[in-house]
């Protein structure tokens, strides 16, 4: 347990002198250990702290979005290659050897830069492909609203915006008790057969209990 | 037996309508005239089972898809169903006489009602004889709507003081498939489409789910006292009525109003009169809202508003026709 924290924090201050392979074999149990990564990142606060290097305002959260960002993209099926192969990092390389600490900066900064592009892309690309809700209604009993066409400039608008909107809200109540009006003066032979009809019928249920 | 009566009462009211035609069938009317295909759509509304998705267009608002359901069951009660199928939901069904609404922040009610006043022109189903007087109805040949053949109506006003109406019916059955809402500029006001119709023997199970004892109670409205109004309406656009006439409160803004309702048997239109307070000032306006035209103008000593699916100029000129009665 302790000798991983060691191998980590000698790969973050530089003092990790072995070979490629045994550098890479500690990035890869950072990739796969969640208590490394936390270390990681505490072991980085802290050099930086120590070297006076800690920049104004610190935000903890970029390397999780820069996380998810980079989980989010597409898997790249190619030929396997392991970050020394990146043309930047390539050229890092030489100084990895003075200090191991700059490559991997490096690789964070790289991968920083993709994320952000990510991020910036998903912002310009959301106002086109999310059209903004149409607010409001679904069905016929909709809030009215007024469109005015022509107007007589007045002080008193919204006084008469309000029981303009009263009249609205009425007449849509009178539509629907309209009907009952209609019934009682001119279908009351309809409805008489109806009834008889209803009548009968419940007699037919009734008589088998 | 009773069915047939149903069946036969618009017919009856209908051949009374025309001098020429004293028989009272539709066969008195040659097959392709556009009163036979009205007297067949009424039939088919009212007595066939069928099973109806319609969308509702107007301009400015959502569409508005339907689904809309009548059957008949052995004892000849019409039974119907109008659900609107986005958002929380609104259901009204009908059963015989009774109207129940079921509505999200209402609680369920009934009315006492042959027909449910809703997207559809039920009365114009119901009764399109009370169109006659009013209204043109011109033939004007076959198309293919919602994938069936059928055949358009023209429907326009005699005086040219409504909007016009083109309906399309299938040629099979006579219910409705298409209708548009024409403007004074034929542009398109309204539109109801059907997208899928089912015309079966039996009613829809749906309708063997109610218990017509567990609907909700009918609303009852005390009585319409008769109210003595000194005021008269002097112009009204040809074959509309006054069908109502009352004093109310608007909920709304708390004042009271006299109204009036008028009714050609295709649109409803409110008059609402107000005696005018001069520390009420009113600007005079004229707008739509959706499909209604709203207009509010000051006359005489009243501030009188029209709303209703009817040209502005029409409701301008009933607006100046009131008078103080003499």
């Amino acid at each position: 347990m302790s000798q991983k924290f060691e191998n980590l924090s000698a790969l973050i201050d530089g003092e990790h002198n072995d070979n490629v392979s045994s550098s890479s074999h500690v990035l890869d149990a950072v990739k796969n250990d969640a208590e490394l990564q936390q270390k990681w990142k505490s072991y980085h606060l802290i050099r930086d702290g120590l070297r006076k290097e800690l920049p104004v305002d610190i935000n903890f959260d970029i390397a999780d979005k820069v996380a998810q960002a980079l989980e989010s993209e597409p898997v790249i099926l190619a030929p396997k290659r392991t970050w020394r192969d990146l043309p930047l990092v390539g050229k890092v390389v030489p100084f990895a050897k003075q200090g191991g600490q700059m490559a991997i900066a490096a690789s964070v900064a790289v991968a920083m830069i993709i994320g952000v592009q990510q991020l910036n892309q998903s912002d310009v690309n959301q106002p086109f492909n999310a059209a903004p809700p149409i607010p409001g209604i679904q069905g016929g009993l909709s809030p009215v609203s007024f469109d005015q066409t022509r107007a007589i400039p007045n002080s008193d608008g919204v006084e008469q915006r309000r029981r303009i909107n009263a009249y609205l809200t009425d007449h849509k109540q009178q539509l629907r008790f309209k009907t009952m009006q209609l019934n009682n003066n001119e279908t009351s032979e309809l409805e008489q057969n109806i009834e008889n009809e209803e009548a009968q019928s419940d007699i037919v249920e009734n008589t088998p209990q | 037996m009773s069915l047939l009566i149903v069946i036969l009462f618009p017919l009856q009211s209908f051949a009374q309508e025309e001098p020429a035609t004293n028989d009272t069938t539709s066969n008195s009317y040659p097959s392709d005239s556009a009163q036979a295909w009205l007297v067949k759509m009424s039939n088919a509304v009212k007595s066939l089972n069928y099973t109806v998705s319609f969308i509702l267009l107007k301009p400015g608002v959502d569409s508005q898809p339907y689904l809309w359901r009548h059957g008949v069951n052995e004892d000849g009660l019409e039974m119907e169903q109008l659900n609107l199928l986005n958002g929380p939901g609104r259901e009204v069904v009908r059963i015989g006489n009774k109207v129940s609404y079921f509505e999200p922040n209402v609680p369920p009610y009934s009315l006492q009602s042959s027909i449910i006043n809703g997207p559809l022109p039920s009365e114009f189903f119901q009764r399109p004889e009370k169109l006659l007087s009013g209204y043109e109805f011109i033939m004007v040949g076959r198309s293919r709507i919602s994938g069936r053949a059928a055949q358009q109506i023209r429907i326009i006003s005699r005086d040219k003081s409504r909007f016009g109406l083109n309906v399309w019916l299938d040629q099979e059955t006579g219910l409705l498939l298409k209708m548009n809402l024409i403007g004074e500029d034929a542009q398109l006001l309204e539109q109801i489409q059907v997208t899928g119709l089912q015309v079966t023997k039996d009613p829809d199970p749906f309708f063997a789910k109610i218990e017509p004892g567990m609907l909700p109670e009918v609303v009852s409205f005390s009585p319409r006292s008769a109210i003595n109004s000194p005021w008269m309406i002097n112009y009204l656009p040809k074959g509309m009525a006054i069908v109502k006439r009352d004093l109310r409160r608007l909920s709304g803004s708390g004042e009271v109003v006299e109204y009036i309702m008028l009714s050609d048997g295709l649109i409803d239109i409110s008059v609402y009169m107000q005696e005018r307070v001069d520390n009420k000032p009113q600007s005079n306006l004229v707008g739509t809202v959706q499909t209604d035209t709203l207009l509010t103008i000051e006359h005489g000593e009243l501030n009188v508003t029209i709303i209703g699916k009817l040209p502005a100029a029409t409701a301008n000129a009933i607006a100046k026709s009131i008078q103080r009665n003499q």
